[in-house]
């Protein structure tokens, strides 16, 4: 983060620099009404010339001004436009690296947020704060020390306003209204989830929805959040009114005023010399007022760059510092325990060998671990315990670029990409010929589908077309297809819309497992006629392996298999 | 901007907000008046007799005291307005979002929305209570004190008034050749946020790609265009921002030197030039905040916009007289129903007698489902009926309606909640046995036994810490509990592997027993049971009549169950 602001130090430092100039500017035209004033005030006879040179370099003050501060406004605001590029490319890239595991335990929608408007959040910092924050010190700095030439005591009571402002940034800082700043940040956030929830839940609100309590999550959440918005207010109102009063423009002038009119009176100043202080003391008020103005902005900025820090501070899933490539691909499980969380194991123990040219079906009740042990093929976990090992390397030794050339996988969740149908069947190989993708799409069962959609190939998923759950996961074994990996892992759909497209998968699944005849393959098997096609078949219970073998000595040995077969039987064979 | 708001809001906030909008007004004005009596103070002290500058310094000094309780009073009415508003909105938003149809909520609008009630709303009312105040201020004071220098001296006063239209115009400009800009940055934000989530949600494809670690193009060049429409929108505000500057400083440079040369002419008192032009200067800050603030309220108008665009989308109309249905038999009479510009059906009727069951199959996008959502009016027809024993839905209150029915759907949402308050959603007056009852039914004791946390578990955003089968048992013990007489099933065992199916087998039978049930399913099994199956395909049933007749038939439903029998027994 602070690199990527190294990077454009240089911009940053020319806004500061031009903004600065810009407003420092702004002091000649306010300084040529000073002398207009000593010149026409004084009992000599007026000097015509100079009045209209100090007119003049007033005038030319404003024109600097102008130039200097809207340059500045320019080169910040499109300098905020790139940060803020970078920084999404940068989260991005991240996203990208961070094990997978991780995801599962964030809301998309906050991750989301974090790339967007969390960076958008920092606007300010970027864009306003550096010119903004540095030229609201150095101007009333330079105006003071003018002040100071001028008189002394004056210049004392001019800053009696800022003083009693500052008087009460104390009260707002303390650990009370900290918290009940925390308390409005969290009423927030719930108000944000419980929306997303009402939204995302409507049908079940609707289908279950008395008028009353339908939304009344949503409501509930609305009104905490506008009880702490009130407590919080109520709690700040005096204070920032005692604050704001005391910067008021019209409360500034009285104070300089009333020590100008004692001071004059006395006979202690001359009255020319008020006027530099009711033209410039206003202005130093500005940090105070700068400070309190964007305050609440830069707040919010400091937080949403907390988060993004958050999510840049996830150390990536290890990459090997010296990868192995795998020889062959017989895949071997040894001692694997993982769980998702550290007290609650999800697989305990597992030992799997996968011969090359053999199919491992594995059958479990659902929660057994069988998803989460397949997915550990790809790497989208690491074991806590034990290794998974590809062609004799455990597969943390192997590099990415490697491991995906092996592996590669059919789950049932199915995620297209809105783009291309082509595109999203060439993902894991980006430069395939067409002839190859068509070819492909040929043998998974979808080509006559594709084609029948609006612009063939070209179709945008997604945006000309939404496409049903059996045609994506024909996608998807055309995108397995086209990697032609040696690995293949399978998660087999339980279901269908209807008996045609069953039909297409299950044919279009069976070119898959045999276009390789030494292909490695792991399935989670859902259909009987897998688990009897299999070379061995792994039966799963509360992440152990209960029982493994071929199918028909399993069924022999009327064990766990055998009851997981008559089940099924029950099901498929209900009475007639 | 404010009839926009009022729209938004209903005009029973008019009053509140005119009074807040006037005592903003009349606070600018004081603070604009105060100034008036600078003119004396300084030409006494100025001149040759400074003392007599104390009883005006004593009035100003009044004034002042007078502008700053006016100050706090509108500050705290702006505050106070502003949150009442909130209120408003939050309860308006939520009971109109709960009245409109299901159809209406695609996947873009579920984003959209959310955003919208929750920021977007915030930023739409801070208007009230952060913006108007210092917008009125910027434009009120610096008209009151042009109007106090006319008061002084016409010439000077004159000039001053000569930027006010200027100032009017720039600001109208701004606005207008903003708005496409501002258009166009939220659709890039929109979309990016979409690549975003698609970004998410795609790893593990995007990683075995090995899409992962390279710029992954589809997200990068939205990320691209946000940041190009941002710049485009920092080009389109330029001109507006230096014109009011421009104009601001040539008022300022012209009233420095027409005061210069009235001064030297003797046309006017030094003590008056220079208090003008103390004031000048006092009127170029607030004119030069602005374009800040004009930018802020741009930003909360086009969410004001987005926020009266979802109010204004008409929620199925209510019945005034609604009518209470004696039965619970199900009839559709030549039912028409378009989704879009496509005919989803075409004069379908069917009807379910009370306690009987009706089946209904078809290919994938024969609208099998929709067939549910008319009967739970999450739709109107556009023509004929759709009736609930005997009586029109669109004549039955919609809590009389849904209470006669249980949903079962095929993708199950469960609220980021226990297990157990997820259950109790089916009937929230249920005793703690009754709900226990209803989950051992469904088999969801299983399932609880298993988990960490037991029947505390939260279940995550969306059940995501449970798997579909276990989501599905959840959402069955829920209609269990529910008790309705009227059962609509929606491919309720189409995501479960056979052992899962196995579980909720017995649930699903509990729940269907004696009730008049409507299933949609493909588990062509599971069709056979049902007093009457119906086949739809092209928008029309094709076929109807029981299992056995359809079968003797040998037409479109038996080839369904041929097909479906050879998947399950193998080839």
């Amino acid at each position: 983060m602070n690199a990527l602001l190294r990077a454009h130090l240089g911009s940053f430092t020319a806004v500061v620099v031009l903004q600065v100039i810009g407003a420092v500017a702004g002091l000649p035209p306010l300084l040529a009404v000073v002398e207009l004033g000593r010149t026409l005030l004084s009992p000599d006879p007026v000097d015509h010339g100079r009045i209209w040179t100090v007119v003049i370099v007033g005038a030319i003050g404003l024109l600097v001004r102008l130039l200097f501060t809207a340059t500045a406004a320019g080169i910040g605001h499109v300098l905020d436009s790139t940060v803020q590029l970078s920084f999404r490319r940068q989260l991005a890239a991240q996203l990208g690296r961070v094990p997978l595991g991780w995801f599962s335990r964030r809301r998309t929608g906050e991750l989301a947020k974090v790339v967007g408007e969390d960076v958008s959040a920092v606007h300010p910092f970027i864009a306003h704060a550096p010119g903004e924050l540095v030229s609201a010190f150095v101007v009333p700095v330079v105006s003071l020390g003018y002040l100071l030439t001028v008189d002394w005591r004056l210049t004392l009571i001019t800053l009696i306003p800022v003083v009693l402002a500052v008087a009460h940034v104390p009260l707002l800082m303390t650990p009370r209204r900290t918290r009940e700043q925390q308390d409005f940040d969290a009423a927030m956030g719930r108000i944000a989830s419980s929306v997303v929830e009402f939204v995302q839940g409507i049908a079940v609100v609707k289908a279950f929805g008395g008028a009353g309590r339908a939304h009344r999550r949503f409501i509930t959440a609305a009104d905490e959040f506008l009880d702490t918005f009130y407590r919080w207010v109520r709690g700040v109102s005096a204070i920032a009114a005692g604050m704001q009063l005391a910067l008021a423009p019209p409360f500034v002038l009285l104070v300089v005023l009333i020590g100008g009119a004692a001071l004059i009176t006395s006979g202690g100043m001359a009255p020319a010399d008020l006027l530099p202080f009711l033209l410039l003391g206003l202005g130093l008020t500005a940090p105070v007022a700068a400070l309190g103005h964007g305050f609440d902005d830069l707040q919010a900025a400091g937080r949403a760059v907390g988060r993004i820090q958050d999510v840049l501070a996830v150390p990536a899933l290890p990459e090997p510092a010296h990868p192995v490539a795998p020889r062959g691909h017989r895949v071997e499980l040894r001692g694997v325990r993982f769980g998702y969380e550290a007290d609650h194991e999800v697989l305990r123990g597992i030992d799997l060998v996968l011969e090359p040219g053999t199919v491992t079906a594995v059958v479990g009740p659902s929660g057994s671990g069988k998803s989460t042990l397949v997915q550990l093929l790809p790497r989208f976990f690491d074991p806590t315990h034990g290794s998974v090992v590809l062609g004799g390397v455990d597969v943390r030794e192997i590099s990415a670029g490697d491991l995906y050339d092996a592996v590669s996988f059919v789950f049932q969740d199915v995620r297209l990409l809105r783009a291309s149908v082509a595109d999203n069947i060439a993902l894991a190989v980006p430069h395939a010929e067409p002839d190859d993708v068509v070819r492909t799409a040929r043998l998974a069962n979808i080509h006559d589908r594709i084609l029948e959609l609006p612009r063939g190939y070209d179709t945008v998923l997604g945006d000309d077309v939404k496409l049903s759950g059996g045609e994506a996961q024909r996608i998807a074994i055309a995108r397995a297809l086209l990697a032609a990996t040696p690995v293949l892992v399978l998660d087999e759909a339980t279901a269908f819309a209807d008996p045609h497209t069953e039909l297409a998968v299950r044919q279009a699944l069976s070119t898959l497992q045999g276009d390789r005849a030494d292909r490695t393959v792991l399935v989670i098997a859902h259909r009987m006629e897998t688990v009897v096609d299999a070379d061995t078949v792994v039966v799963l219970e509360n992440g152990s392996v209960v029982e493994s073998g071929r199918p028909a000595e399993l069924l022999a040995r009327n064990g766990a298999f055998a009851a997981f077969w008559r089940s099924n039987q029950a099901i498929g064979a209900d009475p007639r | 901007m404010i009839r926009m708001l009022l729209r938004v809001l209903g005009h029973e906030y008019a009053a509140p907000m005119r009074r807040t909008v006037a005592l903003m007004t009349v606070t600018a004005i004081a603070e604009g008046l105060s100034y008036a009596l600078l003119v004396p103070v300084l030409r006494a002290l100025f001149g040759s007799a400074p003392a007599d500058a104390w009883p005006w310094l004593v009035a100003f000094g009044a004034a002042v005291a007078g502008y700053a309780v006016l100050r706090y009073v509108s500050d705290l009415a702006g505050m106070r307005v502003g949150t009442t508003l909130l209120r408003g909105m939050y309860h308006r938003l939520g009971d109109h979002l709960a009245r409109l149809p299901i159809g209406w909520y695609t996947a873009g609008r579920v984003g959209e929305v959310s955003v919208l009630a929750s920021r977007g709303l915030l930023a739409a009312m801070g208007v009230a209570a952060h913006l108007l105040a210092p917008f009125v201020a910027a434009l009120v004071t610096p008209l009151t004190i042009v109007a106090v220098m006319l008061a002084f001296n016409w010439q000077m006063g004159l000039a001053a008034l000569l930027a006010a239209p200027v100032v009017a115009v720039i600001q109208v400009r701004t606005a207008r050749s903003t708005a496409a800009v501002d258009a166009e940055r939220h659709r890039r934000d929109h979309e990016a946020t979409g690549r975003v989530i698609e970004f998410l949600q795609a790893q593990p494809v995007l990683r075995a790609g090995g899409r992962a670690g390279e710029r992954f193009g589809l997200l990068d060049d939205s990320l691209q265009e946000v940041a190009r429409a941002s710049r485009r929108q920092v080009v389109a505000a330029i001109p507006g921002a230096l014109g009011l500057t421009l104009t601001v400083q040539a008022a300022f440079t012209g009233l420095l030197v027409l005061g210069t040369y009235l001064a030297l002419g003797g046309t006017i008192g030094v003590a008056e030039t220079l208090t003008i032009l103390v004031l000048a200067a006092r009127c170029a800050d607030p004119l030069l905040s602005l374009s800040d603030i004009g930018g802020k309220l741009r930003g909360a108008n086009s969410e004001l916009v987005r926020l009266d665009a979802v109010l204004r989308t008409e929620p199925l109309p209510e019945a005034v007289d609604p009518v209470t249905p004696l039965g619970n038999g199900l009839e559709f009479e030549s039912v028409t129903f378009r989704h879009g510009d496509r005919t989803v059906f075409d004069g379908v009727s069917l009807s379910v007698p009370d306690g009987q069951r009706l089946a209904v199959v078809g290919p994938s996008g024969a609208g099998k489902s929709t067939l549910l959502q008319l009967l739970a009016r999450f739709y109107d027809v556009d023509a004929g009926a759709v009736r609930v024993g005997g009586v029109d839905v669109r004549v039955i209150s919609t809590e009389e309606l849904m209470s006669r029915m249980s949903i079962v759907f095929q993708d199950v949402y469960l609220f980021d909640a226990t297990i157990e308050e997820n259950v109790r959603l089916g009937r929230p007056s249920a005793t703690d046995t009754e709900v226990r009852a209803a989950a051992t039914a469904a088999r969801l004791d299983e399932v609880v036994a298993r988990l960490p946390g037991g029947w505390t578990t939260n279940v995550g955003e969306g059940g995501a810490l449970l798997s579909g089968g276990e989501r599905q048992r959840v959402s069955i013990a829920r209609a269990l509990l529910k008790d309705a007489p009227i059962v609509l099933l929606d491919e309720v065992t189409s995501a479960l592997d056979p052992v899962n199916e196995a579980a909720v087998h017995d649930g699903i039978e509990r729940l269907m027993a004696g009730r008049t049930v409507v299933m949609v399913a493909h588990r062509m099994r599971t069709v056979r049971r049902a007093d009457q199956v119906a086949f739809v395909d092209g928008g029309r049933v094709v076929e109807a009549g029981s299992h056995d007749e359809l079968l003797r038939r040998g037409g479109r439903y038996a080839e369904f169950w041929e097909l479906s029998m050879a998947t399950v027994t193998g080839d």
